[in-house]
């Protein structure tokens, strides 16, 4: 911890972590963090079966009146139950931003996948892949979602068999919106790390007789898509926070909720401060359980740490 | 010259734009030969080897493999490489896959055998070359000589009429050779029809039943070996063995 050098990388401070004492302090806190969270979403959908739908888990009364009672922390104590309070509409909110950032990852990567491999091995195809992603890439997200949300007016084109499922149709605009700009950023990550596989192996695959697409679905792409996994995590770990910009197109995720409170109560600071450790815990769940991924298909002889 | 010949090679020119890589390369070969294809680097023994299995597209000449003319445009190159195996310089094993999963790959996928069935023949191949312990390894795990080993009983479950080597043994250290040529030997003694490119001259004098030499992408001079090797009748042959010679 008091290493010379310090980690430059979210990662790698989790991998610190995972060296010290502070793995297990890091472990208590994602328990208690998805404890929490996983309990509010139940009780919400089984209609209030710990505590009525809206209120905290542990009433606010009582987190004041422990905080007053220690020494050193009265001065705290109202804060305390504020916070408190505003976990029943920060744990709604986060439910959203969970949802639309996992639904818009894996229907962005059942995009991107074509578009790294048509970029790497199409000819005329490769052109289309280029323009998509340099588009995508190249104009900001948050004027994609404007022109998704206002300029086509999608949200009232949500077809019948997904329109409902969130209480607004609006959560799919949103979904879209990062699916095809997620998309485009994952297929650079992912055409960097096919174009990181041996020719030579392409050239062994023809030889046994696979035709070009076999080649690259039995060779290539198993082994590119581990090499992307680091990099598409930082995919990952931006897409949950940009995730913030469906509250412009008014998708009630954590952004807008938490913004929507503050600008009734004026308590910004404490508002985003634990606004920002919600979506931090979020980030960390996730580079944390790339990394799991990581190890897990990890190619044995192959260093694990040879993509830094 | 008969018109039996189980591989005849006719004439094959190549051109890498202007340059012209090979010019009118003949030679023949019957079924259970064995031809040692040799010459200084450049000299285009390897671009004559890929135009067998049609790794690299000649554009001029004739290769008939079995009556079939393997430059015909309508051949199914796929099914081709089915009969052809090849081994490389640099192994080329699939780095994801086990040394079974990497001689099973071609049965399974390319020859549809079940996964049972495909296993199965991997691991009599990796034992006819000797890695009957090493089934599964993944590539990184092994020596250069054992990978080398896992890409020619990659080549051999495909069960091909014709084996191709490019230069199997010249990325490996010199302790790693013997165990390559030693799999290598055995195939001839099985009667396997191999077409080699090598540098390895001892091993073409055992086992070659012609000698090629190429130089400038032209065939320079062909015989069998003690012809080639002791008396070779033109000038470029001598110079180019005298300086291998003084390699080893």
């Amino acid at each position: 911890m008091a290493s010379a050098t310090r980690p430059a990388t979210v990662r790698e401070r989790v991998a610190d972590a995972d060296r010290s004492v502070g793995r297990l302090l890091l472990v208590a806190a994602g328990a208690l963090f998805w404890g929490w969270l996983v309990a509010s979403w139940v009780n919400r959908w089984l209609g209030g079966v710990l505590v009525p739908v809206g209120q905290p888990l542990i009433p606010a009364g009582a987190v004041e009146t422990a905080f007053a009672a220690i020494p050193g922390f009265a001065a705290y104590a109202a804060d305390a139950a504020f916070v408190v309070e505003l976990t029943p509409e920060l744990s709604r909110g986060t439910w959203l931003t969970v949802v639309i950032t996992a639904v818009s990852l894996v229907l962005g990567f059942f995009i991107a996948v074509p578009l790294a491999v048509t970029r790497v091995y199409g000819r005329f195809s490769a052109w289309l892949s280029l323009a998509y992603t340099e588009l995508l890439r190249g104009t900001p997200l948050l004027a994609q979602l404007f022109v998704l949300y206002y300029g086509l007016n999608l949200a009232s084109y949500v077809p019948g068999a997904f329109s409902g499922v969130f209480a607004r149709d609006v959560v799919w605009v949103a979904i879209l919106g990062f699916t095809l700009n997620g998309a485009a950023y994952q297929a650079e990550y992912i055409r960097g790390a096919l174009e990181s596989v041996e020719e030579g192996q392409i050239t062994a695959g023809r030889a046994i007789g696979l035709s070009k697409l076999e080649t690259i679905y039995y060779v290539v792409l198993p082994q590119g898509l581990r090499y992307a996994i680091p990099s598409w995590t930082n995919e990952f770990v931006y897409l949950i926070k940009y995730s913030s910009l469906a509250a412009f197109i008014t998708v009630p995720e954590l952004y807008y909720r938490a913004d929507q409170i503050a600008s009734e109560t004026f308590r910004y600071t404490l508002i985003f401060v634990v606004t920002g450790v919600t979506y931090l815990a979020l980030v960390l769940t996730a580079s944390k359980l790339m990394e799991r991924v990581e190890e897990r298909v990890s190619i044995p002889g192959l260093g694990a740490d040879s993509e830094e | 010259m008969s018109d039996d010949d189980f591989l005849r090679v006719t004439d094959v020119s190549k051109w890498y734009g202007d340059e012209k890589v090979l010019e009118d390369v003949s030679f023949e070969m019957d079924r259970g030969d064995v031809t040692v294809l040799i010459g200084p680097s450049g000299s285009g023994k390897s671009t004559m080897l890929r135009c067998v299995n049609r790794l690299a597209e000649a554009q001029e000449g004739s290769i008939l493999l079995d009556g079939e003319e393997v430059l015909s445009p309508d051949l199914d190159v796929d099914e081709l490489r089915r009969e052809v195996g090849m081994v490389f310089q640099g192994f080329n094993l699939f780095a994801h896959l086990t040394a079974v999963g990497n001689v099973a790959l071609g049965p399974r996928r390319v020859l549809g055998l079940s996964e049972t069935a495909a296993r199965e023949r991997a691991e009599e191949q990796l034992e006819r070359v000797g890695l009957a312990d090493q089934l599964d390894s993944y590539p990184a795990e092994l020596s250069g000589g054992q990978q080398q080993r896992v890409g020619i009983a990659r080549a051999l479950a495909m069960e091909p009429k014709l084996m191709l080597f490019d230069e199997p043994t010249s990325a490996l250290d010199p302790e790693l050779i013997g165990e390559v040529l030693e799999v290598m030997h055995g195939l001839v003694e099985e009667g396997m029809t191999m077409l080699v490119v090598t540098h390895e001259m001892s091993f073409a004098r055992e086992v070659a039943d012609e000698i090629v030499f190429l130089d400038d992408g032209r065939v320079v001079e062909r015989g069998p070996p003690e012809q080639l090797f002791d008396r070779p009748e033109e000038e470029r042959t001598g110079r180019f063995l005298e300086r291998i010679a003084s390699h080893d």
